[in-house]
Parts: structure tokens; sequence; C-alpha cells
């Protein structure tokens, strides 16, 4: 029984053994399937989407930026391209430990305090780059050690990029300007899918004007990355284009003799051709050298530069200055056009100027006065009593409505950016401006070029091509390439000046100017022994300092340096048919026959004797 | 039956699905470690050791190692003790021991050594009905380790080795009154659990399960980037050598816990439906010597080998397609890794031997 029972009871056992491990069997087969049914919908089903996000895992897309067009003067001499530059860049994304990698690096080719901490600046200032400069410039052992310890720190590399470099340095720096570092400001106003690889972008000068032209089309690549975000191979690749080149109208063999001639003064000189207002010269002091300045990032910190007078100020468009009596011969034309004084008629002019019911006494720069003067003799002299007079007569509303023809207090149209506008006084703008009544006072001052009038030396050498062309206008340009048309403004003030004003009337002006630099008694007599190239000038002495009516001669001598007068010039070669214009302005240097004008002739000759000889 | 054949290779077909799948397994592991041919040699080596275990284990006679079963249960626990006290640190759970230079994890060993503990006990009186002390013992025997390995800390394993013994009780016939107890119970411990034992590492895993995105490159970044692999695998994968995900790095633990991923990827749904068609080859020979086997002990432990081994592919599967929290449990015969294969191996040779008898 006992026996039987435990027989049952096995049975028992095994079959509840058996139904267990059937059930088990069964749920287990169950989960199967439903594992399966989960795979076909991974892999069948979402196939597309899951393909999609193990594409976009393993492919990069890398835009590669052009090659920036190379800026020529007009004789096809490099003013600005593009050379190779090795740096170690860490990607900060990437790296896992920064402060290790940069020891890393410093271990094998050293790093300077300064190119450390500037990293750190980069790294806060350019956060939206990924990537940050560590150091540029590899020599090639340098390239191979860091490449050598590469692969033990994610986040590190050498790139090779385009590096600008201006061969000219300081002589062509503030016309070319330079390129910089895309900041998020020029980020908020740039196309981001063209610049997307790009580091650099003009930042003044030709190379801000011309950016859209210079920059020219990235080009982008696939590449497979891996997880590490290492590129693995290229996939496929569209080629950037290049962006185009410029040639400019300058003449760097003159603007060298430009730059030689001003680098020990402050100041600018603008060389133009009249006959189609091509810049051929153009230039601002001090300078600094624009290569240094993308290769060590922060220039200021550095002592030489600070020592010097705004370096970066591009005189020659942005240099605000009184015009001085480089404008009388314009006043002298408005006086004639307006018919207020007979240029032949000589007036007596003496020590100074009053005006009726005025003690102030408008003093000549000639303590004993000019004597009896006419229009020509006024100019050859630069007789302000005469102007004073003039003026006078005038009133500012003809004066300011004659110069608007000559495009003062506006800009001249050139292609550079930011360039000023100037002041042309009128009653309105002391209202607005300075909040206050025009007096005859003004007036007076205004026709020697003094007071409330501010020109730019590319707006005088504008309005001296005006003079040099007798009425006929073309707006001053850099770029060979670019073809003005005269606009109706231009073809209406052109019409007016030459209907308004005679040619024997230009031609009196004109020689005027011939005899400033010419005839004994010229102002500029002596500034150039070399006459054979019958330059026709006019200088200008323009009071920084405006000296008390007693002030005797001598003490003038003890005012300090930056109250000194500034020297100004204006000048075009030969007087029939010229082919040259000059302005210079050199800062509290002293009078103008003194500085402005024997610089300014020797460019000329050199220009007509030396360079315009070869062509 | 065929049953004398050489060394203890009892079952041919059993033996060459055995062969095919590891061996392709060698293959795989040549794709998924980026073409480390020295690292295959490695497994290979182990695989071969692995081989000769499972033949000797195999001509042991069944009942041989029914009467050793408690001394293996008893070396295990030591082995665990040894494990917290001296054992190698890894990402601060200490799951290694070093043997000789061999370094070892016993907890993989106690997912065979507990239902071959369990079979013992439940065939000393296996007529009697499944009665609370039997239980009771059961409960002592399986947790026992958990809780050792618990303290490595290593949840995951405890887990298996949990579910490892419940299949061998299930299978030993504990009463459905048991069950529903059990399982009501559960419901309990659970949230209990979550609140005072889960390191937050744990917590972790098991929230990005539910969503992977909440922390893409964290703990998710194992689950997207292993379902990435999977589904861009589709239908019929990218080539042995091709899968981007595994060969450019995307995915994590490619020769472990993540294999099937690389299997998918590469050789898409229908090289898993062949991969499965294998293992269900394999699967229906164990269950066909569990049919034919004579005495309880050995239903039991063979009965419960199978099923483990159908729990440990769907919960390593579950694993890379993100039904599952990483719970590092290894694909049988694929995966790489020593501790595991051995525990695989011996369990076949457990087979093996349980069909000599037959």
């Amino acid at each position: 029984m006992r026996r039987s029972f435990l027989d049952f009871s096995r049975v028992n056992t095994e079959k509840l053994f058996e139904k267990r491990l059937s059930v088990l069997i069964s749920i287990l087969l169950i989960l199967t399937i439903l594992l399966i049914g989960r795979l076909y919908f991974l892999q069948v089903i979402s196939y597309e989407h899951f393909e999609t996000l193990s594409e976009t895992n393993r492919i990069k897309h890398i835009q590669i930026p052009p090659r920036r067009g190379i800026i020529y003067d007009r004789n096809n001499m490099v003013l600005a391209d593009n050379s190779s530059l090795y740096s170690v860049e860490i990607n900060i994304k990437e790296a896992t430990n920064i402060k290790k990698i940069i020891t890393a690096v410093d271990e094998e080719i050293g790093l300077t305090k300064e190119e450390i901490n500037i990293f750190f600046k980069k790294k806060s200032k350019y956060s939206h780059h990924n990537v940050v400069t560590l150091k540029n410039n590899l020599s090639d052992a340098e390239i191979a050690k860091i490449l050598s310890i590469r692969y033990k720190y994610d986040g590190l590399d050498v790139t090779a990029s385009l590096l600008r470099r201006y061969p000219y340095e300081k002589i062509t720096n503030h016309v070319i300007g330079n390129v910089g570092y895309i900041d998020k400001k020029d980020l908020s106003k740039l196309n981001k899918k063209k610049y997307k690889g790009s580091k650099y972008i003009g930042k003044t000068g030709i190379e801000k004007y011309y950016e859209n032209i210079l920059h020219g089309e990235p080009g982008s690549k696939h590449v497979e990355i891996n997880a590490r975000g290492r590129q693995v191979r290229d996939i496929d690749e569209k080629r950037p284009s290049p962006g185009q080149d410029i040639h400019l109208t300058l003449d760097v063999e003159l603007q060298k003799y430009m730059y030689s001639m001003l680098s020990d003064y402050v100041g600018s000189s603008v060389v133009m051709n009249p006959k189609n207002g091509e810049i051929l010269g153009m230039v601002s002091v001090p300078s600094i050298n624009p290569n240094r300045k993308l290769w060590k990032f922060s220039v200021n910190n550095d002592e030489e530069i600070k020592k010097l007078k705004s370096p970066m100020f591009n005189r020659s468009i942005n240099g605000l200055y009184s015009p001085g009596s480089t404008i009388k011969p314009i006043v002298a034309l408005n006086g004639i056009q307006n018919k207020i004084m007979d240029p032949e008629k000589e007036y007596y002019a003496g020590p100074y100027y009053q005006l009726p019911n005025s003690s102030r006494r408008y003093r000549d720069w000639k303590e004993e006065g000019h004597g009896m003067v006419n229009m020509q003799k006024a100019i050859i002299q630069s007789c302000d009593v005469y102007f004073y007079m003039l003026a006078d007569r005038l009133g500012i509303d003809k004066i300011e409505n004659f110069f608007e023809y000559f495009s003062f207090g506006e800009k001249t149209g050139i292609d550079m950016p930011y360039e000023s506008f100037g002041v042309l006084p009128s009653k309105e703008w002391k209202n607005k401006n300075i909040g206050d009544k025009w007096t005859k006072g003004d007036t007076v001052i205004t026709g020697i070029g003094q007071g409330y009038f501010l020109t730019t030396p590319i707006q005088l050498a504008y309005a001296t091509s005006i003079i040099a062309n007798k009425g006929e206008i073309f707006i001053p340009k850099l770029n060979k390439n670019l073809k003005i048309k005269k606009n109706n403004k231009i073809k209406e003030r052109e019409f007016f000046l030459k209907n308004n004003i005679n040619s024997d009337d230009w031609e009196m002006i004109t020689e005027a100017m011939f005899k400033v630099v010419n005839q004994k008694n010229g102002t500029a007599y002596w500034t150039t022994k070399n006459k054979k190239n019958n330059i026709a000038g006019k200088t200008g002495t323009v009071q920084v300092y405006s000296l008390s009516q007693k002030t005797n001669e001598r003490e003038k001598d003890n005012i300090p340096d930056h109250l000194k007068d500034h020297s100004l010039y204006i000048g075009f070669a030969p007087k029939e048919n010229p082919e040259i214009v000059i302005a210079t302005i050199i800062e509290n240097a002293g009078s103008g026959s003194k500085y402005a004008a024997p610089i300014s002739n020797k460019i000329i000759n050199y220009y007509l004797d030396e360079i315009r000889e070869r062509y | 039956m065929n049953n004398k054949n050489f060394f203890g290779i009892t079952d041919t077909i059993l033996f060459l699905s055995i062969i095919c799948i590891s061996f392709f397994g060698l293959i795989l592991l040549y794709s998924a470690t980026n073409q480390d041919i020295d690292l295959v040699f490695r497994q290979g080596t182990r695989l071969g050791f692995c081989f000769i275990l499972m033949f000797m284990i195999g001509s042991i006679n069944i009942n041989h190692i029914k009467m050793i079963a408690p001394y293996i249960y008893i070396v295990c626990i030591f082995l665990l003790v040894i494990t917290i006290l001296w054992g190698h640190d890894s990402k601060g759970a200490k799951r290694w021991i070093v043997f000789f230079g061999f370094s070892f994890q016993v907890s993989e060993i106690l997912k065979i050594a507990v239902p071959l503990m369990l079979a013992w006990f439940l065939s000393l009186d296996e007529d009697k009905n499944f009665d609370l002390k039997k239980l009771l013992f059961s409960f002592l025997i399986i947790f026992l380790p958990i809780l050792l390995i618990i303290k490595q800390p290593d949840l995951g394993t405890s887990l298996i080795i949990l579910l490892c013994g419940g299949i061998t009780i299930f299978l030993g016939g504990i009463k459905k009154k048991h069950i529903a107890y059990l399982l009501g119970s559960l419901v309990i411990i659970i949230p209990v659990m979550w609140k005072f034992f889960l390191l937050p590492y744990q917590k972790q895993r098991v929230m990005t399960m539910f969503d992977p995105t909440s922390d893409p490159l964290g703990s998710g970044y194992h689950i997207i980037q292993s379902k990435i692999a999977v589904g861009s695998g589709g239908l019929f994968g990218k080539g042995f050598l091709n899968g981007t995900q595994s060969q450019l790095e995307f995915l994590p633990e490619r020769g472990t816990d993540f294999i099937f991923a690389v299997f998918a990827e590469e050789f898409g749904f229908i090289g898993i439906l062949i991969l499965f068609l294998f293992y269900l080859i394999l699967i229906a020979r164990c269950i066909h010597i569990v049919g034919n086997a004579k005495n309880y002990f050995s239903k039991i432990i063979a009965g419960s080998i199978t099923s483990i081994f159908i729990l440990l592919i769907i919960t390593n599967i579950s694993m890379a397609i993100g039904v599952l929290p990483v719970v590092g449990v290894t694909l049988p015969l694929l995966s790489l890794g020593g501790s595991s294969l051995l525990s695989i191996f011996i369990a076949f040779g457990i087979i093996f031997s349980v069909n000599r008898r037959n």
C-alpha cells in the first residue's frame, strides 16, 4: 500500500513537473515571439527612422572656407594675400580636460603665459566657436611634436588655415584695412551659412568694403566620424569657390614714397588722378603692421603701439580738420560766381579786418598786411583780410550753397567703409549742433577755412580735383574695375560749375594756384626747386589754439606740440591737363608752407618724374 | 540511443548546434572588437577549455553530479564571501576574484549552482508535497547567495539568480497558493526596495529604460545607440564588418552586453531569424533530453537549465532593444567573457550527462 502510494505520488510529481515545464516553456516562447515582434517593428517598420539616426551619428557635415580674394595694386603688386598657417587648436566640446591638454602642449613646444591667457580669453569671448586656437604660426618641428601626442588627447588638433598677409605692412594698413576674428557683432549681421567655416572677416578698409566679393563661396564635405569625433574618411566633397581678386587703383611705389615722406609725422596724404577719380596713394600716419595684429591677437598690450597717436585711425577718410587757407581758391570762385567782387579790382588789405560796430580784429597772418591786392594776388600771398572781406560780403548762405558743389559736408562716395561727413557750417547747422545763432564773425573766419568748417583729406583732394578739372567731377575710387556712373546730382553740379563760372575765371584761379608755387612771392614758392612739372597748389595753416589778440610771435614758439598749427596743402600738376591731385595734412607741425607743401610737391614730382615716366 | 558516442557527447545535434553558435560567436566578436584578432584568439582558447570541461562533465554519471551538487554550492558561497572580502574592484563593485592570473566572476557560476542545489534538495524527498518546510529551505538556498551578491553590489545578477532559482522551484512543484502569495508580496516589496535598497545608478538605469532621451549622453546613451544599431540593421543588415554603429564605436560594450546589437546591425532581421532557428534547434534538443530523463533530479536540473538558457537569451535581447534595463546579462554562447561562458558549458555538460543515463 505504502509503496503503491509512493508510486502514485512519484507519478504525480513527475506529471506535475511535465505540466510545469510545458507552462514555463510556453511562457518563454510567447515572450520570444513578442521579442521577435518588437525586433520586426524596430528593424523593418521603423527602419528608416533608425537608418537616419545612424547616418547622422556617423556623418558630419564640414564647411570648407573659401580662399579669400587677393588684393593687388594697379601694377599687379600683391597688397594682401593668404599664407598657410598651422595652429594648435582645442575643440572645447570634445576635450575632456583642457588644462591637461595645455600642459601637454606646453611640454612639447612651450607656451608663453600670454598665449595661455589669450586662449582662455578667446574661449570665453568666442564661445560660439567650438574650436579655439592655442598657438599660431607653428614651425614644422612643432607640428610634428603636436601630431605625435595628438592621439592621447581628444579635442587636440593641428589645423592648417589660410592667414591674411599684408606684404606692405604699415604702408598700406589703413587703405587695405585688415581682417579679424568674426565676433558676435559680425555674427548677427552676416549670412551664417556662408561663414560657417570661416574664421576671419574684413573689419576695416578695402577688406571690409569688398567683403562680399573677397570672401567667396564656401565648400563643404561629408566625413565619416567615429564615436570620439575623429574623422575616419571623406565621403564626398564640394570644393569652395575662392573669393574674387581685387585690383586697386593704388600705385604701391607711390604709396611707399608717400609713406616714407610722412612717416615721421602725424597726418595724411591722398593722391588722386583728376581725370578719372582713381586714388593713386592714400597714407595715414601713424600706422601699425596689420600682420602682427593678426598673429598676436592683442594689440592693446603692445607698448610700441601704445606710444603712437591713434594709429588705428584712418585720417584719410575720418580725420576732421579745418581746411584753412586751402579753400581760398573756392571762396574766390564763389565771389566770381556771385559777382560779389571783380577779380581784377584791387582792395587795400591791412593787418586786420574789422566788422562794423565791433572792436574784434580779424588779423592777417602777415603782421604788416599785404597792401593793395586783387583776387589773384590774394590767393598767391594767401591774404586773409581779402577773404575776410569777401566772405563777409558773400554771407554764409551763399558760401554754404556754393561749397556744396565741391561736396563738402558730405561723403565723397569713395569705396571705403565708415567715411566721415565733415562739417559744412551753416546757420541751421550751428543752431542744431551748437545751439547758438550764427554771427557775422562766424562767416568771416569761414572765409579762410577756420571756425566750424571741417573736412577730411579725401574731401580736400576731391574738391581740388574739381578745381583742376575746371568743374568736371570724378568720384574718387579705389577699385580699378569699379564703373561709377555719374548720377544726376553730380551731372547737375558739373553743369552748374561749367555754366556759371567761365573758363577765363577757372583759368585765373588755377593760374593763381600755379603762381603760389611758381612765383617768387607765392607762399609755396620755395617749397620745390623742381619747377618743370608746373605744379599748382595752395597752402593752409590751421590754428589749433586760438592765440589771443595780443600774443606776439615769440611766444608762439613756446606752445606745446599738440597745440601747434596743422600744416595743410592742396595741389595738382601739371597746371594744364593735370594728371595728379594731392591733399596733405600734417598735424601740429606748423605752417603749411613749411611741412605739407614741400612734402606734397616732392610726392607730385616723384610721381610725374619717376612713376608716370615708366607707363 | 547513440549515447556512448565520444567522450561526453551524447547528442550530436545538440553538440553541433553549440559548436555552430559559439563558433559564429567568435566571428561576430571579430567584428564587435574592431577586428581585434588577439582577443578573438583568447576567447577561442577559453572556448576550447570550456568544451573540454563540457566533455568531462558530460561523461560523469548524473548521480555523481547529484552527489557533489551541495559541495559545489558550498564552495560557491565560500568563493562569494572571498569575493566580497578580497574581490577585485571594478567601477565601485567587487565582483571578481583572481585565480592564478585569471579573473573570475563567481556570481555567474551561481546561475547554475543554485538550480543544481535546489534540484538536489527537492529530489531528496521527491515524493512529498511541496510543503512550507521545503519552501523555506528552498528560499534559504536561493537567498543566501543573492544577499551576498547584492552586497557586491550587483543587483542585475542577483535578480537573474532569483529568476533561475524561481524556475527550479516552479518546476519542482511549488504550490499555486504559494506562487500567488509570493507574487502578492512582490507588489509590496518592490516599492520598498526602490526606496531603500536601490543605489542611485541602479535607479538611473531603470529610469532611462523608460525614457532613454532623458539622459542621452549618460546612461541613456547605451540604450539609444543600441536601438539605433538594431533598427538601422533593417531586414538584411549592413553586412559583416560594415555596421557603422559598431565599427565606429558608437555602440558601447560591443563584445559583452550589446553583442546582439552588433549582430542585428550587421545581419538584420533575417539574420536574427536564422540565429533564433539555431537556438531553437538547440533548445528543442534540450527539451527532448528533459523528456527522456530517467530520474527526478535529472528532469528538474535539465528542465531548469533549458528554461534558464531561454530566459538569458530573452533578457539579453530585451536589454539591447531597451525593453529591460541594462542588467549585465550576456547573450549565451555569443558574448565575450569567461565566467558566463564557463557556467553555460557546465550547464550543457550536465545536459549531456543527463542524456547519458537515458
